[in-house]
């Protein structure tokens, strides 16, 4: 078993068996994770801000920090192993995007970071088949190889399939 | 409730707690003086040669990428700031307490640590959009430490943990603080105030450990500064640099906006600029 981890706003993808695809405590962020059923590639991408236009250079920098880049370049990944490059056919799962406790405007970036993937999931034609979002509580994600299985896990609450 | 934590056995193990050094204490006394200057903390590390060692480390530390080597305790201080040496002071005077991990909370070794220098930056940089004056480093200083009282709650908190995220699921608690009151009889932030005094911190500092998840119930002078760690801290669990099982169980008290200009864009800033330097500390004083 070979596991990619991923850090706050990194991308990547895996196709070989055994491979797993990692981030630990999600937060506010959201993991956009795509699935191709036909090669059997998983990808996944750690998305902490809905909007690169904030800051230039942290876009040029960290592109998967933020929902609008990220999708692009994991599409892309995703296309480096044989998936479609415009992303026909890929199935797609959200997780993450939770908040504090009587969070205001301001304080809504999961919600935010939900709807901003969403927006550029539908410019692909695409849209999540399942999603374990919002809430108040941060959680870790593995996407399996093997099983094409999305598994949420969060200290105090067990684990679950999303 | 047999459940109830032990207030003696906890102050016992308060009281057991080595003292912080006197340079130690001395860095934190100068921070909380509003009209510090560099140079009173040049001074104190200066006469303190393990920590001057720890900090001409940490600045030489391949993350910053200086080309020279940086010899002297001046030059080490106007690069790194004042708060790198507090987060070095604190490392050094506190030893185990932040790395172990926290049983009642189910997190990782080193994830105390990591939440609240995370924390620290977090609360620093919100304090640079306060709408008054603000003394950034201790805003640095007080989420530094605001957490510390779970490293000895944690160990007691362990059994009775189990009930918490459901009692706040059915609604009998409104968050993770009150499942520790109601569980427990006292919660992390008692005993973090209770260590505090027993290490004799500085007053305000007191203050932001007591009142973080209630920043509305300290004293009118210190609200500023508490309501910027209370900030600092939701930041923190918002990008998931939490202590486990209690993470974004708390309430955000919407008062922080008397003290300072947060628009959504603000916070997006507040998140991108803390998530960088904070991996650079954290790096650098692993060193
Ligand atoms: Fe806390
Ligand atoms: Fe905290």
């Amino acid at each position: 078993m070979s596991e990619t981890i991923l850090g706050i706003g990194d991308y990547g993808a895996a196709r070989h068996p055994g491979g797993v695809v990692k981030t630990f405590a999600l937060g506010s962020c959201v993991a956009a994770i795509l699935l191709d059923p036909r090669t059997n590639a998983v990808g996944m991408v750690h998305v902490a801000l809905p909007d690169s236009s904030i800051n230039e250079a942290k876009a040029r920098q960290r592109p998967g920090y933020f929902a609008d880049l990220g999708l692009v370049l994991l599409i892309q990944e995703m296309a480096k192993l044989g998936s479609p490059a415009n992303g026909r056919g890929l199935v797609v799962k959200l997780v993450g995007g939770a908040s504090i406790m009587d969070h205001n405007n301001t304080f809504n970036i999961g919600k935010r970071n939900v709807l901003a993937l969403k927006k550029h999931l539908w410019a692909y034609g695409l849209g999540p088949l399942a999603e374990d979002v919002g809430g108040n509580h941060s959680r870790t994600v593995s996407v399996f190889v093997d099983t094409g299985k999305v598994i949420v896990n969060c200290p105090g609450r067990g684990q679950w399939e999303v | 409730m047999s459940k109830v934590v032990d207030r003696e056995a906890v102050r016992q193990a308060i009281e057991k707690l080595p003292l912080f050094s006197s340079s130690a204490l001395q860095l934190l006394q100068v921070i909380a003086d509003p009209d510090h200057e560099l140079e009173d903390v040049v001074k104190i590390v200066k006469f303190d040669s393990a920590l001057t060692m720890r900090v001409l480390k940490a600045v030489n530390s391949p993350v910053y990428g200086l080309v020279k080597e940086v010899t002297s305790i001046d030059r080490a201080l106007s690069y790194l700031g004042e708060r790198m040496v507090i987060s070095i002071a604190v490392q050094e005077n506190t030893g185990q307490l932040f790395s172990k991990p926290l049983e009642g909370y189910q997190s990782r070794q080193g994830d105390l640590w990591r939440h609240d220098l995370f924390s620290a930056i977090a609360s620093r940089e919100v304090a640079r959009y306060a709408k008054g004056d603000f003394d950034l480093d201790l805003a640095f200083t007080g989420g530094l430490l605001h957490d510390i009282g779970k490293s000895i709650f944690a160990s007691f908190w362990k059994e009775a943990s189990q009930d918490a995220l459901g009692q706040i699921e059915q609604g009998i608690v409104s968050d993770y603080l009150m499942a520790e009151q109601d569980l427990a009889g006292l919660d992390h932030t008692e005993v973090g105030y209770e260590m505090a005094r027993h290490w004799q911190l500085p007053e305000s500092l007191q203050a932001v450990i007591l009142h973080h998840h209630h920043p509305a119930e300290a004293i009118e002078c210190m609200q500023p500064l508490v309501y910027a760690v209370h900030v600092g801290d939701i930041v923190s669990m918002m990008a998931g640099c939490d202590t486990g099982s209690d993470s974004l169980k708390y309430h955000l008290d919407p008062g922080y906006e008397e003290f300072f200009n947060l628009s959504p864009t603000n916070l997006a800033e507040i998140v991108l600029n803390a998530e960088e330097e904070f991996s650079k500390a954290e790096t650098s004083l692993k060193s």
